[in-house]
Formats: C-alpha cells, structure tokens, sequence
C-alpha cells in the first residue's frame, strides 16, 4: 500500500528544523579482523601439526621397515658366514690344498727357573748372519 | 498510482513452497542430527570394524649353536612362488620354464597349473636370489610371499643332533622337536587400522603386542670334532662293508656330548638320507627315514660289557686284579649237551674267540684277553642278583635321560627261570644297551666311578641374555680305587689286548673291543655281527670317553678290534687335539 498524505497534515516548511543525533557508524572490523587472523591461524596451525605428525608417522614406519631389512640381512650374513665356516666345506678345500690335519701333537716344554744363556756381543752379531 | 496487490493464490502457491522448502531442511537437519549424534556411536563402531585388522606376529625361532658358537641351525625369510592358475595364459610354457628354473618337475607344476583353484604353489622356501629371478621373468599369475625357512649351514654333519623341522618350521626330530615349544617363542598380536587398499593407518589405532623369539639352544656338540667322527663313520663303511656306523663321543667329567653321529648321513634341509645305496624310487620310507641309533638302537654290547662284570668283581672284593681264576678253558657248557648241540636248540655252550689250552689266568689277563670262560667265572663269584645291580648301576636297561627324542631304555633278559642269563649277562649277552649308555657306563670308570647323565645342550638362552644352564644327574657307581683298577685293565687291553688298533700315538688310551653276533629273524644267533670298542683317554686322568658301533661288517672285518677300533682310535685323536689336552706319552 502507499501512504497517502492527509492534505491536512501537510508540514510547514519552517518549521523542520533538522534534529542532530549519533552519527550512523560503519561496523568495527578491526576485532572481527583479529579474531580472523587467530582462526585462520589456528587453522593453519593444526593443519601444520597434523602433517608433521604424519609425517613422523611415515618417517617411523620406514625406519620401522628398515630396520626390518638389516636384522633380516644380519641374518643372511650370519648364514653366510656359518656356510664358510662349516667343516664340511672348508676340509674338502684343505686337502686339495694339500693340507692335512695334524696327526701328532708336539709339546714344547719351558723351564722358567733355568737361566738364559747370554751371548757375547760378537757372538750375537755372527748368528744374526 | 498505488500498484496492484498480489493475487491472493500467488502467495497461497509461495507459502507451500515456503512449508516444503522448511519442511526439506528440517529434515536434512533431523538426519544429521540422527548420523551425527543418536547413531554416531554405532557407525562409528561399524566405520573401525572395517578397517581394523588382527593379525598374529610370528615369533623368531631360536638358533642352535655348537658348543664353540657356530650355527647349526637358523630361521631366515625367504620366498614362497605360488601362482594364480586362471590368471596363468601358458600354464605349459611356465611349467617348463619355471620348473627348470627350480629344480620341480615340469609334469607335476603343468598339472597344478590347470587345476582351475585359485592357489597354488609352485615352491615353497626359496631362497631370494632365485625368487627374484622367477619374478623378473614377469610371468602373469606367478607371485611371491615371504616364508621364513629353517637353514642348516653345516648340511648333513650335525644332523643327528639337530634333527630337523618340517616345512611349516615345527620341530619333528631330535632338538629341534624336543625344544620346539622354547625355539619357537611366543607369537604377538598386531591390531591396526586399515585403508581401503590395506595399507595400515599410521595415525590410526596400533596396539602392538611384540612377539616373543625363541630362545638360542647352546649344544655341546663341537662342529669340527663332529665332522671328523662323521667322515670316520662313513669312510669305515666304505672300508668294511657295513650297513652302518655310529660314534658318540663323551666328555667324562661333565657328561656333555661332544660328537654324535654316525653314517649313512641324513640331510635335515631335504629330510631324506643321502645313502649312496639308497633308492627313494624303489623304498621311500628307508631313504627319508631318520635314524639315531646312538640314542635309539639297542644292541648287545658283548666284550665291551665285561667292565661292568669284572668292576663288580673288584668293587664287591671277590676278586683282584691279580687273583688266578684256575682252569680258563676255551669252551663251558653250562647245561649238558649244549656245546654238542648243532643246532643251538640248547643255550648254555660258551666259547672265547679262539681256540687255547685250559690254562690259569690272571683276572687282569682274563680282561686284556677277553676271555668269555674266564669271565663267566668271575661273573660266577658275583651272582646274579650283585650281576645285575652293578648292570643297573652302570645305567643299562634305564634310559640316561638324555635331552633326545625317543630314547630307548634298553632290555636285561633275567627271566624267571632262566638259570644261565647270568653267565650270558656277564659277557654282554642277554643285555641290550644303546651306544650311549655304554659310553655313559665308561665315562664313570673314568671319572672315579661317579656316573654323570649325558646330556646334548648345555644352556638356553633367551632373547635378554639370560641363560639357562643344563641340569645334570650325578651318583657314584664304584669307588675311585676300583675305577682306578678299572682303567689300568682297559690301558693292557689296548696295549696288549684285542684293542691294540685304538692306541693313539703320544696318549695312553684304555678301551674295550666287542664282538657280538646278531640275532636273526628265527631268534638264533647268525654269523653277523656288531662290532664295537669303547674306550678313553688319556688313561691317567681320562678326558672324553668314545664308542663306536659297526652295524654288520663284512666278514672280513667282523670284530671290534678290525673295524670299531681304528674309528675310535680316529675320533679320540681329533678330540683330544680339539680339547687341548695334554699328552701322556703313550702309544
């Protein structure tokens, strides 16, 4: 609906008269501003976390997996080395060598208490030629 | 000029619009509202089922080591091929290849290929070299697995101390069956979130419980000593046409194994004998048969068991070593007729080995000489009640308790009624002993008549380190003077005895031949025999204890002195040397 003007109520121009109130401000964005800084902040901040914590996660998972593969590999040595060493491989090789196990044991027998012969200085010269 | 009101049924039409619109999100909101709060709880639980995963952690199965560290056994991973039949386009052309590749027969993999299952396998437990190089050939439908498998990298030569596994790695012969609870561990439990394609969440739930690896056998066997025995063994098959050999080697004053074994070999990475004669085409149960007759044979021992008589004789002072048994003749029939008897229906005719005159011996003469009569004699004067407790004593007819499978315990033949089984007990007849109990029953004479339980492991170790130390059972048969006269007789046999082949050079070795018949299928006694010597050294403070048993050398060779006795001679040699013991000065 329109509103229709009482031709009775019609205002003498003289007498507005402009009535001075509070001055029509625009909304305060500065709180609003900081508050968006510390969201986006957090935000970003928890999303920052979150893939440093993945990717410790990863980093731990491989280490995990390569630790894994050296015991794995300490093992496959550790079989190696048990091959090389058995006697069944190392006793056909030896006698083709010509090598034989020793069949008689020889003693050696020192006496501590009996004193060292000592050679003259001429003497010692002679038998080191 | 006022403007046209609405028509009333325009704003009818905007109003239902308005109730449905209303109506739609009040209902998007109701069903969030139900998904993300009443039934939250039960999706939620739904959403982790599906994605978290249990599986088991097999543990690590304990090594065995030889009494120096080497390994005689390990678990390493290696590669299971199997192949997805459908997927395989030229199932012929795979067979061939890959079969020939790994050694399996082209007929049997090309069967499998077609049988239309989803699964099958190729081989199982090869090794990764030649894993990769069948998955380098990128064959459709051919994949690979990890498996761990069971390795024996000294092969065939501790075999009979080790025992072996079966593939899926359980324990089904010697230690690695009689340990198998404490070399397989404890499994864990993995429980973990999982993605669609499977790989585990790594921020997701974990809840790891670590298995726990078995513990680590430490054996007393010594490797190289082991090889050498083994060789023996095998050589003196070759040599004397036996059906087998078999040495074990004790340390007196411990009890601990250092060697036992013997030929033909067995192989515990193919679990079959590598028996030359073997035929597994023609007798597949022989050739995969696994034998320890160490442990599990019982044979009569014959002249070797005449140092349990004659040590009674002394320990009980019915005799010394110098009293003059009278009237030694080469034959006694105990019951009449029974030296007359063809036959042999009547048992009672004893013979020694050789023919000789009735003479007068010397108990000491009688032993160095292995005099049958003169130790029926001496057995005489103990009876056989005393006979048969210093039998038991010496721990025949009782199993030693040895840390094996399936020990046999022995047989003593003293039933009622039987009124010569003393005289037949005296000389190593109507007994029954493993190899070991006789090398047990030697080892306490050797050690001042204090009889120690052999036993094959010294200690387990677990996977902090902390060690377990093998329990040994001690009791004194004799006493040290007796154990003493004991070996100065054992010293004669060798030096002027039947034993004379098992001297070693620089070493004073004391020993025993015996030469026992062989029961045939009908119960009589046949010509072949099992010949055996038992012995120690060094004779003045004795330090390990072999015996040897040739299973039916030819005839050529059918005595202890002829075939046992150069093998014993063999291995004591090599393990006084591995010992480092000093010689005596004999031989």
């Amino acid at each position: 609906m329109t509103a229709v003007v009482n031709p009775q109520h019609r205002t003498d121009p003289r007498s507005i008269r402009v009535v001075r109130g509070k001055k029509a401000r625009r909304p305060a964005l500065g709180p609003w501003v900081i508050v968006a800084i510390i969201a986006i902040t957090g935000f970003l901040g928890l999303g920052i976390t979150q893939t440093s914590l993945d990717r410790a996660a990863f980093e731990l998972a491989e280490l995990e997996k390569a630790i894994a593969r050296e015991e794995a590999r300490n093992l496959d040595l550790n079989l190696e080395i048990a091959r090389l060493e058995s006697p069944a491989r190392i006793a056909p090789l030896a006698e083709e060598m010509g090598l034989v196990l020793p069949d008689t044991t020889k003693e050696l027998l020192v006496d501590l208490d009996q004193e060292l012969p000592v050679f003259a200085e001429a003497e010692r010269g002679e038998s080191n030629q | 000029m006022p403007s046209d009101p609405k028509p009333r049924s325009a704003k009818i039409r905007l109003a239902i619009v308005g109730v449905f619109v209303v109506l739609a999100w009040l209902g998007m909101g109701y069903r969030l509202f139900h998904i993300q709060v009443l039934a939250a709880p039960d999706l939620a639980k739904q959403g982790l089922e599906q994605r978290l995963v249990e599986r088991d952690l097999a543990p690590q199965r304990g090594k065995i080591f030889d009494r120096n560290g080497e390994i005689l056994a390990l678990t390493v991973d290696s590669q299971s091929l199997f192949a997805v039949p459908e997927q395989v386009v030229e199932p012929l052309w795979v067979a061939q290849q890959i079969g020939g590749l790994l050694g399996v027969d082209t007929d049997a993999l090309y069967e499998r290929l077609t049988t239309g299952k989803n699964f099958v396998y190729i081989k199982r437990q090869v090794d990764k070299a030649t894993a990769q190089q069948v998955l380098d050939l990128e064959v459709p439908g051919v994949y690979a697995h990890p498996e761990p498998t069971r390795v024996y990298p000294a092969g065939a030569t501790a075999s009979h101390v080790t025992g072996f596994v079966d593939i899926d790695g359980v324990g089904r012969e010697g230690l690695e069956l009689v340990y198998n609870d404490a070399l397989t561990g404890i499994p864990g439990k993995a429980v973990f979130e999982r993605g669609l394609d499977g790989t585990p969440i790594l921020q997701g739930i974990s809840d790891i419980v670590p298995a726990t690896p078995g513990v680590d056998l430490h054996t007393t066997i010594d490797l190289p000593l082991q090889y050498q025995a083994q060789n023996a063994c095998m050589e003196a098959v070759e040599t004397t046409g036996a059906d087998s050999c078999w040495v074990v080697a004790l340390h007196v004053e411990t009890g601990e194994v250092l060697a036992m074994t013997g030929a033909p070999v067995f192989d515990p990475q193919t679990r079959r004998t590598l028996d030359p004669a073997c035929d597994e085409s023609e007798d597949p149960a022989t050739c995969r048969a696994f034998r320890n007759f160490i442990v599990r044979g019982i044979y009569e021992p014959g002249s070797t068991q005449k140092l349990i008589t004659v040590a009674a004789a002394l320990e009980e002072k019915e005799v010394d070593i110098g009293t003059v048994i009278p009237d030694v003749a080469d034959e006694l029939e105990l019951k009449p007729g029974a030296c007359e008897d063809e036959d042999d229906d009547v048992y009672g005719c004893y013979r020694d080995f050789s023919n000789h005159d009735t003479m007068d011996m010397t108990v000491a003469d009688i032993f160095a000489q292995s005099s049958n009569i003169g130790t029926i004699k001496i057995g005489e004067k103990l009876g056989q009640r005393r006979l048969v407790q210093y039998i038991e004593a010496f721990g025949l007819g009782t199993r030693t308790g040895v840390d094996y499978t399936a020990e046999a315990a022995g047989l003593l033949n003293f039933e009622a009624g039987c009124d010569i089984c003393w005289a037949s007990a005296s000389i190593g007849y109507s007994v029954a002993a493993t190899p070991l109990q006789m090398a047990a029953a030697y080892a306490a004479v050797g050690n001042d008549g204090m009889w120690i339980s052999p036993h094959l492991v010294a200690a387990k170790a677990d996977v902090d380190g902390e060690t377990e130390v093998a329990a040994v059972t001690t009791r004194q048969v004799v006493s040290p003077t007796t154990a003493r006269l004991m070996r100065d007789l054992l010293a004669r046999a060798v030096d002027e005895g039947t034993g004379i082949q098992g001297s070693v050079e620089n070493y004073r070795v004391g020993g025993k031949t015996g030469t026992a018949n062989r029961l045939g299928d009908d119960g009589r006694y046949t010509d072949e025999t099992r010949a055996s010597f038992v012995g120690m050294a060094p004779i003045s403070d004795p330090k390990v204890v072999v015996a040897v048993v040739i299973d039916n050398p030819s005839h050529e060779y059918r005595t202890g002195g002829l075939a046992a006795a150069p093998v014993f001679a063999q291995v004591m040699e090599q393990a006084l040397h591995r010992l480092g013991v000093t010689p005596d000065n004999g031989g």
